[in-house]
């Protein structure tokens, strides 16, 4: 860290650091032997649980990827979480605008409508919304868990984006309404660039929940085919779960690229992830 | 700003996802809770059938107490060790920073990956836990954690720990950080110790997270679902059974979609009474404390 100090440390400050470095290594050294362990065969799994592999087997990536079929989960997942995030970011930054800046018949109702979902678990509504898609012969289609992944974000989204319209003044947008600019023309090219930020936010937030979403996916899709990560990782683990290697592979493909785009994207993340409890 | 019905068209497209996916299914799952039906034909009006048994179910009555533990086991293993945790990184040491940015890491793990992860660390045989305590010479304790019944909902509320003490950990870290120092170096001078600082000043100024904290890990605990779905779906014997599991095992294995519905009547009103009740006592606690 930059602004670290370099006096010397007291004997409570090495305390300190010996305990929370022991907790910390405790705590991590599941991924750590969830990694090692993707490289090793399943013998040495059983044999040497502790230590680095005595071989690397890069080829067990490969054939988890191919068993696994990975490829379509991800373009699922890919599919999936960013029709669903655009959609749902893009509606609730504009719902987020006329709840905070614009007057209209019933905004108070609506708004508190919006946020019934903020206290109601999404396994509540799982059964008569997987009629409802029956009904609209969706299910089986990436739409099953779009609308709904997208519909369930809106509570939370549209709240957070309101106290953040609310924490900043409506000046700009004020001065452009003088210069002659229609809600439209304020909305796009003033309000927009000015939340940003917290936009970018909502988008991390939305991507990582609905990236790892379960219960939907495991109930309105049963065709292997449409069929997102998180289903097809339990699958997966459902068929294999005695090829440790393969499954310990399958597992690092899929979280690997999430942890490193996590340590790059650090702050931006834990900001998105504590929105909900910090406001 | 502006005012007029024209400006509905902005909130118009939220409105209309979250009225069809979100509010008209509610408002059928009321319906669907009064009625006998398998998911293929016309639901059949029962009255209070299903919540009859509902509440002679003992099932789903297990279930919620073992909800009701897990709930208190994730305030232990999440809020407390988070907020532990949170204080014992709160340092601008080297190291300090990497040191949190690896305990927030299960964060971002999948449940899915994370409780496959965990389904392999507690295996009896070849599992890391196993492995660890009999490579340190405590074999008696190396057991099969979750195909017990004694030890698998604890083994779930670790697995739970170990995936969410970041999140507090961040929020309170968070806090702390906003905590003047002069107030502890006051404190140090009058002769208070680590604890007592911990105790009288870090606890009462963190009273306000610590209830957001709580509010979060209670409502989330209710319909904790993947991680039980994924390392015991319910099992040894009912023994993990929470509500989440049983509604679906009801709706979608048994194909009783009303009885189902029922029970997530059921958990809706819970949660969200729980919820009121905590919020209207956290809030009475406040003002009589001021």
């Amino acid at each position: 860290m930059s602004h670290a100090t370099e006096r010397r440390r007291t004997p409570g400050e090495w305390l300190q650091l010996a305990v929370a470095a022991t907790v910390v290594l405790a705590m991590f050294y599941p991924t750590v032997w969830m990694v090692l362990s993707a490289f090793k065969s399943n013998r040495e799994i059983f044999a040497a649980p502790f230590g680095l592999p005595m071989d690397w087997r890069w080829e067990n990536f490969a054939e988890a990827w191919e068993v696994g079929g990975l490829g379509e989960l991800y373009l699922n997942s890919v599919i999936v979480t960013g029709t669903a995030v655009v959609i749902c970011v893009g509606f609730a930054t504009a719902a987020a605008f006329a709840f905070t800046r614009l007057e209209f018949p019933g905004r108070r109702a609506l708004y508190r409508i919006m946020l019934i979902g903020l206290l109601l678990p999404p396994p509540v509504v799982a059964i008569p919304l997987f009629s409802l898609l029956r009904d609209l012969n969706l299910l089986n289609t990436l739409w099953a868990l779009i609308l709904p992944g997208a519909a369930w974000s809106l509570s939370l989204t549209v709240f957070l984006m309101s106290s953040y319209f609310n924490s900043v003044r409506p000046d700009m947008e004020e001065a452009a309404l003088l210069d002659g600019a229609n809600i439209w023309q304020i909305f796009l090219t003033v309000s927009v660039p000015m939340v940003w930020p917290a936009m970018l936010t909502m988008v991390i937030l939305n991507t990582i929940n609905i990236w790892n979403e379960l219960i939907f996916a495991l109930l309105f899709i049963t065709d292997e085919d449409k069929r997102t990560l998180p289903v097809g990782l339990v699958r997966f683990y459902g068929y294999h779960s005695t090829d440790y290697a393969l499954v310990f592979a399958a597992l690092t493909i899929t979280t690997i690229p999430i942890l490193a785009l996590y340590f790059l994207l650090q702050r931006h993340v834990i900001a998105g992830l504590t929105a909900t409890a910090m406001e | 700003m502006a005012s007029g019905a024209a400006n509905l068209l902005f909130v118009a497209p939220a409105v209309a996802l979250f009225g069809g996916f979100v509010l008209f299914p509610l408002a059928s799952a009321v319906y669907y809770a009064f009625t006998v039906w398998n998911g293929f034909s016309p639901p059949q009006w029962v009255g209070f059938a299903n919540f009859q048994r509902a509440f002679a179910d003992l099932t789903h009555l297990f279930a919620y107490v073992h909800v009701t533990l897990y709930i208190l086991g994730t305030l232990v293993f999440e809020v407390a060790f988070g907020l532990m945790m949170a204080v014992l990184l709160n340092s601008d040491r080297r190291g300090f920073g990497v040191m949190r940015g690896m305990f927030f890491s299960p964060m971002v793990l999948s449940m899915t990956a994370a409780g496959v992860l965990w389904a392999f660390v507690l295996d009896y045989r070849t599992g890391l836990l196993n492995a660890t305590l009999r490579a340190i010479g405590l074999d008696a304790f190396a057991q099969p954690w979750l195909s017990q019944s004694s030890t698998a909902l604890f083994a779930i509320m670790i697995v739970s720990g170990w995936k969410f003490s970041g999140l507090y950990m961040v929020i309170f870290f968070a806090a702390l950080r906003r905590i003047p120092r002069s107030i502890y170096e006051a404190a140090r001078l009058d002769g208070a110790g680590p604890f007592a600082q911990f105790f009288s000043i870090t606890l009462p100024l963190l009273r306000q997270n610590l209830l957001v904290c709580i509010l979060l890990a209670v409502t989330g605990g209710f319909a904790g679902f993947d991680l039980f779905f994924i390392l015991t779906n319910g099992g040894p014997f009912g023994a993990t059974e929470v509500p989440a599991t049983w509604i679906i095992k009801q709706a979608f294995d048994q194909n009783q979609l009303g009885y189902g519905t029922a029970l997530t009547v059921i958990l809706a009103v819970v949660v969200m009474s729980v919820a009121i009740a905590y919020l209207h006592f956290s809030e009475r606690a406040h003002v009589t404390r001021y």
